[in-house]
């Protein structure tokens, strides 16, 4: 990706890795709340929440990374943002496991990520950025909702289990 | 309203190209109403005259000529006919393309405003030329050398005061032209007690100095011009001679008023058939009616909450207001749903068109008989409505319907009747199509059913449930496919619709005098009462429109075995699903298990529960496209507690019961 | 202090093209649908000239006129009559009926506005 300017961006933790959100998708931020489970939904995008009178989902990046997820703790935090999934803006909850700050991020310490030997898919990295010696990841979210969304498990699979 | 005028006339043309559609098919049942033709003719007067104004010139132009043709109808130089209704709605299709997408629509017109002049008579009525405004008395202008002082003298018709003009007005804009000298006449003033104070009796004298003022006074006295008196002389630089001035003093007459108001007759105004009921009534963008509908819908969960916490609260302050706020707040809801109730006759309107198209594309005689235009819907049900009835309609009329010869054969008349109706019924509408036709064939119906697998030949079924696979996807009996049925995509398209909507859709037929296609809705959609069940450690709603009963489950079905679980409930056999495995829940189920038994338009079903916890009010939210995958569930709602529960799509829950029902019955 | 002109016409993109016309040349604008809510409205507010459309339905302009002008709130102020055709008979006919004026449509917005001077001085 190739920045002009600074990119101004919320830094969070997932499981023991940075990553960087668009501080102007960013809508709030919240501390945990009851999550409603949705049966046969993807682990991804598995629950739902409330946020000021509007059911919003919940998703976890780390099911995307193919991260190790740990239980919830006092640092947990729920990102809520703006996306954009099949073009259609939707507001969803991204669960943190601890969130920093807000800064900038300058156009020069961001990096191409690389096409092997990373981690994670790449085409779910925007860029990788560098900040006070720490590896920050720039996580392309459009991609990331687009591919996952749409692996909702079918209703007939579990159907099929409760008519037996 | 939109602050683009261009778009206000696009909506406000809607609203009047479809006045102007219902008009013409009155007009065709009664040809000899005045008072309908004048309505035509009005509606086309106003999209010419606004088309006009904000620049849409081909529509003026056209409606223009339109206008003209049928100014002979109104002057009585032509009578209505079928045919020249026809032509006249073929031409308000033309004029609806050139606002909506003018590019397409050029070339078409011509060829209807032919038609349109060729019925109405070939020589056309010709349009008033404009004639030359009559030139204000001027007098001889004299040699050109000394012409820049010009006497002007004028007095005003009598009525001028009270017909608003403003005679220090006039003088101002003449005085804008040049250095002058104004004098009053006070000739024509009479008498203190022959005054009438609402007459004008003064006149004025301008000396101007001016080039030309010819032209400019023209403009000045643009409204008055035929009715004043008003003469512009130029004045020579030299002293009067007394001869001139006496010469002048003649040519000041009196003038005796006396032109009388002559005030008509008001025509006396009728109402016409056609006419806008400018009630007070506000034109209100959809969005806001949204945004109301969401704020109401938040307001509910709030005082859910409310109320909840009022329940568990001693304080008896706290549970008054509670009280009062869901009364207040119940009565809130039911005025905003009451505000996007519309009345489902405008949907009725427009198939008036549709049969009298048909029965043209058709030859088929059609009487269009409709009831309960009143009955309101919500806003965007009707919308989705529009559809599947003009499904019905078509399927009524070309497979419904039989030709005439075949209706005399059978004793009935040639025209065919097609009845559409809506009625309350409970928290249901009810709407209807019927048609005096053949009625539908069972055995040929079981035949293809059993063509396309649906059904084996020795699997009974009760008339109803054959009916209902009309609506199976594919299907048709239709002999032919004709370009407007056969193919069998409406129906199911139908029946899908009316489930989304949460109604059903029943078919009753008498074999040889006709059909009838049932829909039931209910009333509103935003905001649904629901039966909260738990499941596992799951809170679900469902809505309680489609919940028929609740019973225990009995023991002997608790024992998960393989082969059919059926519940027989007074003597018929229902399937039932255990949610808690449908939603994979953990933990140990609940002792005595409860079966909610939900029907839709395809059957029933019983969702097997941990518990049932009691009904509330449900506010539907849409789930984001990351669930709205999942068919199980139509929504999710806020629970009183500030959870998320989820709403339990029973029509596709039904479906997919009924589906492993068959399959199991072949099965075994 | 400015003048309060009242426009009625059925067509509502009409109303507001004029609306918006006289107001931005600082004018009070009021409406009406058709030539009944007009004499209501010229009648019960201060008006200081109206502008009417001919055709309209429960009420049309020449009507409004002429009861407009049997009102004592009627005499004196300036109505100008939007009409199609600019033939004599017409004219005649308003003009008799009490109209100040008119204006043939289609008009531009300084035409409208050019007229409102004249018969306003506004």
């Amino acid at each position: 990706m190739k920045l002009t300017e600074p990119m101004r961006a919320l830094t969070l933790r997932l499981d023991d890795e940075l990553f960087a959100i668009e501080a102007q998708s960013v809508r709030e931020i919240l501390d945990l709340v009851p999550v409603t489970e949705v049966p046969n939904a993807s682990p991804f995008a598995a629950g739902l929440i409330n946020v000021r009178g509007r059911v919003v989902p919940l998703a976890d990046l780390k099911v995307a990374f193919g991260m190790h997820r740990a239980k919830a703790d006092q640092d947990t935090r729920i990102v809520v943002i703006e996306t954009e999934i099949g073009s259609e803006p939707t507001v969803v909850g991204i669960l943190a496991d601890k969130v920093y700050d807000v800064t900038d991020i300058e156009p020069a310490a961001i990096e191409e990520a690389p096409r092997v030997g990373m981690r994670w898919r790449p085409d779910y990295v925007r860029g990788i950025g560098k900040r006070q010696g720490s590896f920050i990841i720039i996580p392309d979210l459009n991609r990331i909702f687009e591919t996952q969304g749409r692996r909702s498990a079918p209703s007939s699979a579990s159907e099929e289990r409760a008519a037996s | 309203m939109s602050s683009d005028p261009a778009e206000t006339f696009r909506q406000e043309a809607r609203e009047l190209l479809e006045q102007l559609e219902q008009g013409l098919l009155d007009l065709e049942q009664n040809p000899a109403d005045a008072d309908l033709v004048n309505s035509v003719f009005r509606a086309l007067h106003t999209i010419k005259g606004s088309g006009a104004m904000f620049g849409f010139t081909d529509v003026a132009a056209f409606v223009h000529e339109f206008e003209t043709a049928f100014d002979r109808v109104r002057k009585g130089h032509s009578p209505v006919t079928g045919e020249l209704v026809a032509i006249a709605l073929d031409a308000k299709d033309h004029v609806h393309t050139l606002i909506e997408d003018p590019q397409s629509a050029i070339d078409a017109g011509v060829p209807i405003l032919e038609a349109l002049r060729a019925l109405v008579e070939p020589d056309r009525f010709p349009a008033a030329p404009m004639p030359a405004a009559k030139p204000a008395p001027v007098a001889e202008p004299a040699a050109p050398a000394a012409a820049s002082r010009w006497r002007i003298r004028f007095h005003l018709p009598s009525d001028a005061l009270l017909y608003g003009t403003n005679p220090v007005l006039l003088l101002g804009e003449i005085a804008e032209l040049g250095p002058c000298e104004i004098t009053a006449l006070t000739d024509a003033v009479p008498t203190l007690d022959a005054i009438d104070l609402e007459d004008s009796y003064l006149g004025w004298q301008v000396d101007l100095t001016h080039l030309d003022p010819t032209a400019a006074l023209d403009d000045v006295f643009l409204f008055l011009k035929d009715g004043m008196d008003l003469s512009i002389e130029p004045l020579v630089d030299a002293a009067p001679t007394i001869a001139q001035l006496a010469a002048e003093a003649d040519e000041v007459e009196l003038h005796a008023v006396t032109e009388a108001v002559a005030l008509r007759e008001p025509e006396g105004e009728r109402t016409d058939r056609a006419t806008v009921t400018t009630g007070t009534s506000l034109r209100v963008p959809a969005e806001r009616l949204d945004e109301l509908m969401d704020r109401v819908g938040e307001l509910v969960i709030a005082q859910a909450r409310l109320s909840q916490m009022a329940a568990h609260s001693a304080d008896p302050n706290l549970k008054t207001v509670a009280e009062e706020l869901e009364r207040l707040s119940s009565g809130l809801r039911d005025t905003t749903m009451g505000i996007r109730m519309v009345p489902i006759g405008s949907l009725f309107a427009r198939f008036r068109r549709l049969v009298h198209d048909l029965s043209r594309d058709l030859d088929k005689q059609i009487e269009f008989i409709t009831s309960g235009e009143e009955t309101e819907l919500d806003k965007t049900m009707i919308e989705r409505l529009a559809d599947p009835l003009v499904h019905l309609i078509r399927n009524a009329v070309d497979h419904g319907l039989e030709g005439a010869e075949a209706r005399v054969q059978a004793g009935k008349p040639v025209k065919g009747t097609v009845r559409l109706s809506a009625v309350y019924a409970g928290a249901e509408v009810t709407i209807s199509v019927t048609d005096d036709g053949a009625g539908l064939d069972a055995a040929r119906i079981r035949q293809k059913a059993e063509e396309q697998g649906l059904l084996t030949p020795d699997q009974r079924l009760s008339d109803q449930e054959l009916y209902q696979l009309i609506f199976a996807p594919g299907f048709s009996t239709a002999k032919e496919v004709t370009s407007l049925s056969g193919r069998g995509v409406g129906m199911d398209v139908v029946k899908r619709t009316i489930d989304g909507l949460r109604g059903k859709i029943e078919l009753s037929t008498v074999p040889g005098e006709g059909t009838t296609a049932t829909l039931r809705l209910p009333l509103t959609l935003a905001i649904i009462e629901g039966m909260l069940v738990r499941v596992g450690n799951g809170r679900y709603s469902i809505p309680l429109s489609a919940v028929e009963e609740c019973v225990e489950l009995p023991a002997s079905a608790d024992i998960a075995s393989r082969g059919r679980s059926f519940l027989d409930i007074r003597g018929s056999l229902v399937p039932f699903l255990r949610l808690r495995e449908v939603f994979a829940a953990s933990g140990e189920p609940d002792g005595h298990q409860k079966v909610v038994i939900v029907s839709s338009s395809e059957g029933r079903v019983g969702l097997v529960v941990d518990q049932i916890i009691g009904n509330t009010q449900t506010v539907i939210k849409q789930l984001s496209k990351l669930h709205s995958g999942l068919e199980t569930f139509s929504g999710a709602t806020i629970l009183g507690d500030g959870t998320v529960a989820l709403i339990l799509d029973t029509s596709h829950l039904v479906s997919y019961g009924q589906a492993q029902e068959q399959q199991l019955g072949r099965a075994a | 202090m400015s003048k309060t002109i009242l426009t009625i016409d059925d067509s509502a993109s009409i109303r507001q093209m004029v609306a918006l016309t006289l107001k931005g040349a600082g004018l009070n604008v009021i409406e009406a649908g058709n030539g009944a809510e007009g004499l209501t409205k010229a009648t019960t507010e201060t008006v200081h000239a109206v502008i009417t459309d001919l055709n309209m339905p429960v009420m049309n302009g020449l009507e409004f006129l002429r009861k407009f002008r049997q009102h004592p709130a009627g005499k004196g102020v300036p109505v100008i009559l939007l009409t199609t055709e600019s033939d004599d008979e017409l004219k005649r006919q308003a003009r008799e009926s009490g109209a100040t004026g008119w204006i043939v449509k289609p008009f531009k917005q300084d035409q409208l506005l050019a007229v409102v001077k004249k018969v306003t001085g506004a």
